[in-house]
């Protein structure tokens, strides 16, 4: 489950209205490189992640990207909130304010609404794991191009600390998945959620029971054969 | 310990009140865009002190925290998160006393009114 801390991970205290500036970081809230699709592609990825370790990182990286959607909630409220209906309409925002007054909708800078598909998960922990590096990349290249669209040291303070972020969960990512790939190297098996599958890597891989110990790996291995050998058998017991 | 997995870099880590500043507490992973300097957070009262405290101590402990999640057997990391995390659950309990919950496991919450409800939200900026 998750609770909430009542209060930002990094402070946003911006002083001026900026319409123009609201219409464009709108993107990082709801575009398809924003915070809202981070935190929902690594919360719903971290489902089908082979190991405990990959099942932590996603979900506390995941829950980080939540914090960075309440800040810029934030941002976008504390740019928008003090404008008038002429400085909304000046702007371009009227169709805005006709569907959502001066509330939130999640959109990118062109105005195309958040969808599903910015999840993009594949099931295949590799896969997932590039996009996700992709994504943190993207996320940082967004936010320096953000950066050079304003002046003001309200906005570009939180716009540098959170692009920082991109650059740390990257190299994090980076780590669980090269990971990933010396682990999965010698089996030459696909990594995903797939049932019988996933089983496997379960026990090769937990961290907590095997990765120390190179024997055990050893032996899992062995099993891993085994239990291919004897899949027949092994579906009949699981159904049964 | 023999661990093929773990890597053997050695850390050198900034420090809670540098590396909040920066958005990142790992030397190596750190990289500037163009001249922008970080900003020097600085507090306006005696609550954003407290605040800023809690918030630098709690972003130390949850960078140790995805560090660990890939490095389970770095010990000496292993004890900066729990040093992190014993500061950061002593600031939050003093936090609260003077200024209403955080979470709702605060012990604030059993005073009259119910402040979870009373003291404004993050988004609106805080009561000061």
């Amino acid at each position: 489950m998750f609770s909430y801390q009542k209060r930002l991970q990094y402070p946003v205290n911006i002083k001026n209205k900026d319409l123009r500036m609201a219409k464009l970081l709108v993107t990082q809230y709801g575009g398809s490189n924003g915070e809202l699709a981070a935190a929902l592609r690594y919360l719903n990825q971290r489902v089908s992640m082979p190991d405990n370790i990959g099942r932590a990182l996603l979900t506390d990286i995941g829950t980080e990207e939540l914090g960075h959607v309440e800040m810029l909630q934030t941002m976008i409220h504390q740019l928008i909130k003090d404008a008038t209906l002429d400085e909304l309409e000046e702007a371009g925002l009227s169709p805005h304010y006709a569907e959502h007054a001066k509330g939130l909708f999640p959109t990118d800078a062109n105005g195309v609404p958040f969808t599903a598909s910015y999840f993009a998960t594949t099931g295949d922990a590799l896969a997932d794991i590039s996009e996700d590096m992709a994504a943190e990349q993207k996320a940082r290249a967004v936010y320096e191009n953000l950066i050079d669209l304003t002046d003001d040291p309200d906005v570009i303070g939180p716009l540098l600390w959170l692009r920082q972020r991109e650059i740390v969960h990257y190299a994090r990512f980076k780590e669980l998945f090269e990971y990933y790939n010396k682990k999965l190297k010698n089996t030459n098996k696909k990594v995903n959620s797939d049932f019988n599958n996933y089983n496997n890597f379960e026990n090769m891989l937990d961290m907590d029971s095997n990765i120390n110990t190179p024997s055990s790996i050893d032996i899992t291995n062995g099993y891993l054969d085994n239990m291919n050998l004897d899949f027949t058998n092994m579906m009949m017991r699981r159904m049964f | 310990m023999n661990n093929n997995y773990i890597y053997r870099n050695n850390v050198n880590l900034f420090s809670p009140e540098n590396g909040y500043n920066l958005g990142n507490m790992f030397q190596n992973l750190y990289d500037q865009y163009k001249d922008y300097k970080p900003v020097q957070l600085k507090a306006r009262s005696d609550q954003e002190r407290s605040y800023l405290e809690l918030s630098r101590i709690s972003f130390a402990m949850h960078e140790m925290n995805l560090y660990l999640d890939l490095h389970p057997n770095d010990q000496k990391i292993q004890k900066l998160f729990n040093d992190y995390r014993k500061m950061f659950i002593d600031l939050e309990k003093k936090y609260e006393q003077k200024y209403g919950a955080l979470t709702t496991c605060s012990d604030s919450l059993e005073e009259m009114p119910f402040n979870w409800a009373t003291t404004s939200f993050p988004w609106e900026g805080l009561d000061v």
